[in-house]
């Protein structure tokens, strides 16, 4: 907050004793309470894990501007298991950018554990994704040349972790999933579901508060995305947070909670 | 830490990427290479030319000779002139203050017999100062004394090629030699003076090929008067290097008094070397410029490679900064690739240019030798090389929008 009126030699502590006793003796008290209510914040609601308000996201080429998205709000609470679904266009990628802190929107306020997102530096926003994020792509993408063991590393890599902690960790997440006997092998040795379990253990690594899930099955056959979907499954049981972006509706129905997207808004929860 | 880490995961990525590797390296060993080649070879150039100089007399020697004056019609005094003189000399000694020594030297063809070896050799007539202008001692017995002199004494001293070639392996002192019918006693064998720029030929050999009489000798024994005799050359020793012009100008004016005219020139060698060293400088400087036009090249050859192997590594970049690398890091990343093939590739380099030192050397005898000094140039060098060129790939790959990265193929 701030002690605005330093100019009337006044110091916090004092300020904020002064102002919690509204009819104390002090003789400046009551000035000093009302001046104090105009600077505090307004009073914070309690916020949940993921909060969207009024987000909106503009891509600008002039006169051919697109509203990807108009006025979403969203709220997530830890532990929830939630399918954003559409159609093609409906600007579900926008909004998973903007969830996964890839990308910043145009207007609104994204709350995420706590933090205030929205107008954060590129640098910031690597941080928030490093240790706060856990991303699963369609394409899996693992850097093809390093062992699954050394791609689960990467997030505590670049979060300045140590090597043998780095190691531990990672190994553990794979016996998350059931890779650990594989751990030095490459990507190109593994199954398209195996490459997806590996995806996901490099997510969960960094404990992170969300885990983000972009058409996780988009490149499986049925019944080995089914089987990543029991993975989600199994993890959101254990109080994981995790978002899912389809298409698919059978996908979307083993969720516990969807949001149906149309043209940038929310058309039904 | 970070950064370590950072070094190392390029030094893994240079490994997976070996062949792209390769073709970064070869850029930055030829520039290495050409920068200690060519920063070697014109330091030994000037190493080898400053010890010419010292082992032929030192760069305090001048060079007296006579010269035509290039008149058609020469006038009363120029025929009056005689030329160059012992008087001379005597002269120069007596009054010239800038020099400590004057050697002046009279030489004809005689003919030379022992027993039954007979040839047409060229005698020198000296006086002692020869000896210490040229820094040519007597290796056996004595050189032409003082008092030789005085005597005009009927003494030689040979070189070690025509003792050779004269006596064989019998030893030449206190025998007598016959030079044009008159029995000279051999009082002395000269040192055998060697150098040489590419270890094959010396450069000094016509020194081994000498014979030395005293000049009084060589002179009266025509019937001339000691200081009519005259003097095909002089060498003059200057006190003071850094006075060249003034020993020059005073040794011109003497001799210019002496003579009416001007039919003799005089020649120094520092005049000579600031001369050489300027086209040196120039000589070197497009060298050096070559060498560093080549480590350019090389740098921009890996500022290529790099960018190419970016453009294909874009999704990789992508995901990276998805699990929340942040520009730095990958900035450190891809700079650090570079940085790391430009030191392998200095290294490297050092090596080839030692090689491509040898093998100038060999063509055109001109020494080079590698010191630790141009090593560390040229590493230095390549690790700027990679530093420059590398950060545009890097600051490019850290500016990357991973939204669009992801997207691509």
């Amino acid at each position: 907050m701030g002690c605005r009126l330093s100019a009337l030699g006044c110091r916090e502590p004092q300020l904020a004793s002064i102002a919690s006793t509204p009819d104390s003796r002090h003789p400046r008290a009551k000035t000093m309470s009302a001046l104090l209510q105009y600077e505090q914040p307004e009073p914070v609601a309690q916020k949940a894990l993921i909060q969207l308000d009024e987000i909106s996201k503009t891509y600008d080429s002039g006169e051919n501007a697109v509203q990807a998205l108009r006025g979403v709000d969203v709220a997530i609470e830890k532990g929830e298991f939630v399918a954003i679904i559409g159609p093609s266009g409906s600007g579900k990628s926008t909004l998973m950018h903007i969830l996964g802190c890839l990308d910043t929107p145009t207007t609104g306020k994204y709350w995420l554990d706590g933090e205030d997102v929205a107008e954060m530096s590129a640098r910031a926003l690597a941080r928030v994704r490093n240790q706060k994020i856990g991303f699963v792509f369609q394409t899996f993408n693992l850097l093809p040349r390093a062992s699954i063991l050394k791609n689960v590393e990467l997030p505590l890599l670049y979060a300045g972790v140590g090597r043998e902690e780095r190691r531990d960790a990672a190994f553990k997440a794979l016996q998350r999933v059931g890779l650990e006997k594989r751990a030095k092998h490459r990507p190109n040795e593994l199954s398209g579901g195996q490459r997806q379990r590996v995806a996901i253990a490099r997510a969960l690594v960094n404990n992170p508060s969300l885990i983000l899930a972009d058409e996780p099955t988009g490149n499986l056959d049925q019944k080995t995305g089914s089987d990543i979907i029991n993975i989600f499954e199994e993890l959101a049981a254990h109080d994981e947070t995790i978002v899912l972006v389809t298409h698919d509706p059978a996908i979307a129905a083993r969720t516990q909670r969807r949001i149906t997207l149309v043209d940038g808004e929310i058309v039904n929860e | 830490m970070i950064l370590f880490e950072s070094i190392l995961d390029g030094i893994r990525d240079i490994k997976d990427h070996f062949g792209r590797t390769m073709l970064q390296l070869v850029g930055i060993i030829l520039g290495a290479g050409s920068i200690v080649a060519t920063f070697s070879l014109s330091v030994a150039g000037k190493t080898a030319s400053m010890e010419y100089y010292r082992v032929s007399g030192g760069i305090q020697k001048i060079w007296v000779s006579n010269k035509p004056t290039g008149k058609v019609t020469l006038d009363a005094k120029a025929l009056a002139s005689k030329g160059l003189t012992y008087h001379d000399a005597l002269v120069l000694k007596r009054d010239a203050k800038e020099i400590d020594l004057v050697s002046p030297v009279a030489n004809e063809n005689m003919t030379l017999r022992y027993r039954d070896i007979e040839k047409p050799r060229s005698i020198m007539g000296v006086t002692p100062a020869y000896s210490p202008m040229n820094d040519f001692h007597a290796g056996q017995g004595r050189f032409i004394t003082d008092n030789d002199l005085a005597t005009a004494a009927r003494v030689v001293v040979l070189g070690t090629e025509r003792a050779q070639e004269f006596f064989g392996s019998d030893d030449p002192i206190g025998k007598t030699l016959s030079i044009n019918g008159t029995g000279y006693l051999v009082v002395g064998i000269m040192e055998e003076k060697y150098f040489s720029f590419d270890h094959k030929r010396n450069v000094m050999r016509w020194m081994n090929r000498q014979i030395y009489i005293p000049f009084t000798t060589f002179v009266t024994r025509k019937g001339d008067t000691l200081a009519q005799g005259k003097v095909s050359f002089m060498h003059v020793r200057m006190k003071d290097v850094k006075r060249n012009q003034e020993a020059v100008d005073e040794i011109k004016g003497i001799l210019k008094r002496e003579h009416g005219t001007k039919d003799f020139d005089v020649f120094s060698r520092v005049a000579n070397l600031k001369r050489n060293e300027q086209n040196n400088q120039m000589y070197d400087m497009t060298f050096m410029i070559c060498g560093i036009i080549s480590l350019l090249v090389g740098g921009i050859v890996v500022m290529n490679i790099q960018l190419a192997s970016f453009n294909e590594r874009v999704r990789e970049v992508g995901t990276r900064k998805a699990v929340g690398a942040s520009p730095a890091q990958i900035f450190f990343q891809f700079l650090s690739e570079t940085v790391l093939v430009s030191v392998v590739g200095g290294l490297l380099g050092i090596v080839v240019g030692k090689f491509f030192c040898d093998g100038i050397a060999a063509l055109t005898r001109d020494p080079a030798a590698i010191t630790v000094g141009t090593a560390v140039y040229a590493l230095v060098f390549a690790a700027g090389t990679g530093l420059v060129f590398g950060m545009y790939p890097a600051m490019r790959a850290s500016r990357l929008n991973p939204i669009e990265a992801l997207r691509a193929e």
